[in-house]
Parts: structure tokens; sequence; C-alpha cells
């Protein structure tokens, strides 16, 4: 069994769902750590006074915020910790919106959602209602004293909490210039492509996909320490192809 | 205009186009910096060898791999990237799937791709790539390497623009199978599933990403500012989690109650 890593409680109206909150997702990188080139020691990271050109103890750091160039405000951590808010055990949902219309540049981190022994009713109606209205609750949630904006849904037989990107942080695409070109693309090169978009229809399907990277790099490991030579591979520049059109038609020849 | 993470090209049968990655994110955070307490210069990190306690350059750092046996293996940035040359250069379309088939579950960070130059060649290819996807409700699906881990990415028009989501690979999700759900004689009556969807119709409202604020930035910048001035933070005490409700059928009606009298506001 996993450890929750939250445990508090969902309220929406006057209906609260006790519940414990599980990570959904971990990342499997092959992890390396610094070390010295030459004899591979340790590296480690210490903190520089630039003005003394000497080492700073942990207990002689503060935390500063700059509000004009070279002049700080110094804050505690209890002192950020304050704008997280009170609602540090409740999950507050405010509405309910048609969980399809989300965007999924608003999708930042998902974790499951757990009913506590007390209140499982309240989990499996929760449940029951988002899933047969095909709505996601909107809320707020304070983890790791900050506040953050979550979405709820059914997802299987659990309840899945996303946290969310705010519009002003995502970029508007149309803010980078997309140059002119002298000749748009023709109906024929349109028509071409969508065949070649149709011919490549799949269904989604994440099992069918591994990370092959991972085992490569491992692969790289084990010649390494057989004391074998790595060679770096010879540069290619791609290039855009110059007649568009042929290589549209040999794309679907060889499709 | 933002710096590219990464350039490369995006291959599709046997069209490439040179593109260049951008974040789809700009961050609005407050940050805040290490200080030296006695008089506020902003602390640099050094990176030292434990051995020689001497510091060392950017170029003398290489990656270090535990190996089974403890044996340290070390490999220098130019070996890790012989891992997967062409992964690590090229975003190699696979299919094209339907955007609502993707769970957000895998969704991971978004980014906006861009045509690299502006040779007519890459830009005609980069719009017909644009004008196809826009016509359709499919996204590309393709993978290819970022720094040193591979993601699988849904790549889809937004804004007459190329627009890139890293997604998590499927060993990357953890399985709900351990999550604690209620049985089956948690199973909720026909008539209260009814009143819980009527009261979640009746709290519904359309999707609008401009609704939500970022309070937590703001209230932060305001403690800031009172801190600023001399003034003293009040630090909120931790709660005692709410008990559950004796009776749901009495609590959703209750509410749907207040709804209805207007008591409780509803979202426009």
């Amino acid at each position: 069994m996993p450890r929750s890593i939250w445990n508090g409680t969902i309220a929406f109206g006057l209906v609260t769902v006790p519940i414990k909150v599980f990570s959904a997702t971990e990342s499997k990188t092959v992890h390396f750590r610094e070390v010295h080139a030459k004899d591979g020691s340790p590296i480690e990271h210490r903190r520089i006074c630039p003005k003394e050109g000497k080492e700073v103890d942990y207990d002689e750091i503060v935390k500063g915020y700059e509000v004009s160039s070279g002049k700080w405000v110094e804050l505690t951590d209890d002192e950020i910790a304050a704008a997280a808010g009170s609602q540090s055990k409740r999950l507050e949902v405010d509405h309910f919106v048609p969980a399809a219309d989300i965007e999924p540049e608003f999708y930042e981190r998902t974790y499951y959602v757990g009913a506590q022994d007390k209140g499982r009713d309240a989990y499996a109606l929760l449940h029951a209602a988002l899933q047969r209205s095909g709505r996601a609750g909107v809320g707020r949630w304070v983890f790791h004293n900050r506040e953050r904006t979550v979405v709820l849904r059914a997802l299987g037989d659990v309840l899945a909490l996303h946290t969310m990107r705010f519009a002003d942080e995502l970029v508007d695409p149309a803010d980078f210039d997309l140059a002119r070109v002298s000749r748009k693309p023709s109906d024929r090169e349109i028509k071409m492509a969508s065949a070649l978009v149709e011919g490549l229809h799949a269904e989604f399907e994440p099992e069918e996909y591994e990370d092959t990277y991972r085992d490569a790099v491992l692969d790289v490991v084990k010649r390494k320490a057989q004391g074998k030579n790595i060679e770096p591979p010879a540069d290619e520049e791609p290039e855009a192809a110059d007649d568009l059109l042929a290589a549209l038609e040999a794309s679907l020849a060889n499709a | 205009m933002a710096r590219s993470l990464w350039t490369g090209s995006l291959s599709f049968g046997l069209i490439n186009v040179p593109v260049a990655l951008y974040s789809g994110v700009s961050d609005q955070d407050l940050h805040f910096r290490q200080l030296h307490a006695k008089d506020h210069t902003p602390v640099e990190i050094h990176r030292f060898c434990a051995q020689e306690d001497e510091e060392v350059p950017y170029e003398e750092i290489a990656n270090g791999y535990e190996a089974d046996g403890g044996d340290l293996v070390i490999l220098t940035d130019a070996e890790l990237a012989t891992a997967a040359p062409r992964k690590t250069r090229t975003i190699d379309i696979e299919s094209f799937v339907d955007l609502p088939d993707v769970d957000p579950i895998y969704l991971d960070h978004p980014y906006v791709l861009m045509p690299a130059g502006d040779s007519d060649g890459t830009l005609r290819a980069y719009r017909l790539l644009l004008e196809v996807m826009s016509r359709t409700e499919r996204a590309a699906l393709g993978r290819f390497v970022l720094r040193t881990k591979e993601y699988l990415v849904l790549i889809r028009a937004r804004s007459e623009r190329l627009v890139l989501t890293t997604l998590l690979f499927h060993d990357e999700v953890r399985p709900a199978k351990d999550v604690p759900t209620p049985t089956k004689k948690d199973k909720p009556s026909k008539k209260e599933v009814d009143q819980a969807v009527a009261l979640v119709e009746a709290l519904g409202c359309p999707w609008d990403p401009a609704r939500y604020e970022d309070r937590y930035q703001k209230r932060l910048k305001r403690i800031v500012g009172r801190k600023r001035k001399g003034q003293t933070i009040e630090v909120p005490k931790e709660e005692k989690q709410p008990s559950p409700v004796p009776d749901l059928m009495a609590a959703l009606e209750q509410t749907l109650g207040e709804i209805k009298s207007g008591d409780r506001k509803v979202p426009a």
C-alpha cells in the first residue's frame, strides 16, 4: 500500500468527503550524479558569499525578495507559508465544468484520491455524480504550503486530482512570429498530407510505447564500464525537403 | 523573445521540418533568493570537488553512474549523447491519434514548436503540417529526447502554430489499484445519485480558465509589501479536518434548497 501524501476533506455544498491523496506519477529517468571528470570525486554545491569569497553556513542564510535593485525584503519560512491561507485540511470544490472542455495545456500534475475509512459512502456518491454528469469539479487545494487550483474527475474506479496551470502562465503561441511564405501549400499537397495523416491514424495505446532511451543510456554505461571506446556520432544536419510534393509522394508510397 | 530550448527536426513520413522548441509556460511566481543574513548579499552556488576542496569549472564535470557492484562509471556529456543520436535531434511522428483519447493523467509540459530558420522549404513544410493539423481533431504522436530524458509527445495546431505537449510513459503512471476506494456496500442509491447529479449540475458552469487567479501569489505579494513596511505577518494555525456528514441525503437536499432559495451563490 502506498503512503498517502495528504489527508483532508473535499467539500462541495454541505457534503463532505474525507480523502487521502496519493502520487499518481513518477519520473523514471536514469539518474547520474555530478562528478569530477578526472577521478570521479563527488561534486558538492556550496553557498558562497561573492563579497567575501567565502562559504556561508546554512544558519547564516535568510530568504529575501528583491523589491528594487539591491533592496531586499527578508522573509522567514513561516511568513512565506502564511500565503497558503487557512484552508489547510479542506479542499473546497466551487463548481463543476464539462471535463472534456479543458485544454491539455492546463493540466500540471496528477494525484489519486482515495477514500478514508469513514465517509466512503460520500466518496462513492461524488464519484458516481462526476461519472454520470461528465463534469469535473474545480476547487482549491493547499498542498506544501501553497494554494493551487485543482480539477477533480472520475478516472476508472478512483477520483483523479489534477493541479492546474493558470491562464496567465500559459504562453499564447500566436506571440511567436511566423514568417510568411511565397506560396501557400497547394490543394494537392494538403490532400496528400491529409491522406498520410489518415494512413497513420491509430488508437492511443500508451502501453505500446516503451522508453527505449533508458536502455540505450544504460547500454552506454555498460560499454564504458567494460573500457570500450564511446564514439560520438557523425553530425548530420537535417534539411527541409526542397521538393515537398516529391517527399509527400514518396512518403505515401512507403506508408 | 524567449530562447529556444531545443532545435532539431520534425520528421513526418519523408518530410523533415527544422524546428525550434520553446516553453509554453511563462513563470509568474515570486522568487526568493538565498541571502547572507548579515548584509543581504545574494549567495552564489559554486561546485567544489569534495576530494580536493577546490572549485571545479563546469567543463571538468561529468556524469557519474553507480553500477550494481558499487563501481562508478564516468560519462561525459558527449558520450551520453551517443545513446540515441537520432532521437536527440529528431521528433519522429509515428502516428496520429484522437486527442480526447489521451487521458490527462499522461500530460506533462506544454511547448510551442516553431520553424527554425526562414528558408522557403522549411516554412512551406511547417505551413503544410499546420494546415493539415488544423483541419483534423487528431494530434500527432511522436517521441524525442530532450536533455537526458526521452518523451512521448503530442503535437497539434493551436492559435495557428504547432504546439507540443510532453507525455509520461505508461510505466511512469502508477497503477490505481492500491488506492482505497469504496466497497459495494457503500454504493449510493439511485435517488442519492440523482440528487448529487442535480447538485453538480446546479453548480455547473462552462470551463473558463480566465476565471481562476493565483490567489497564493497575490497573498505572497501582499505579505512582501507588508513586511517591507515593517508590519508583522500572522501565521495561520493548522486546522483540524472537518468531520464527515452523518446524513448524505440531508446534506444534498439542504444544499440544493440553499441554491433554490438564493442563499448559496452559484457560478455564472
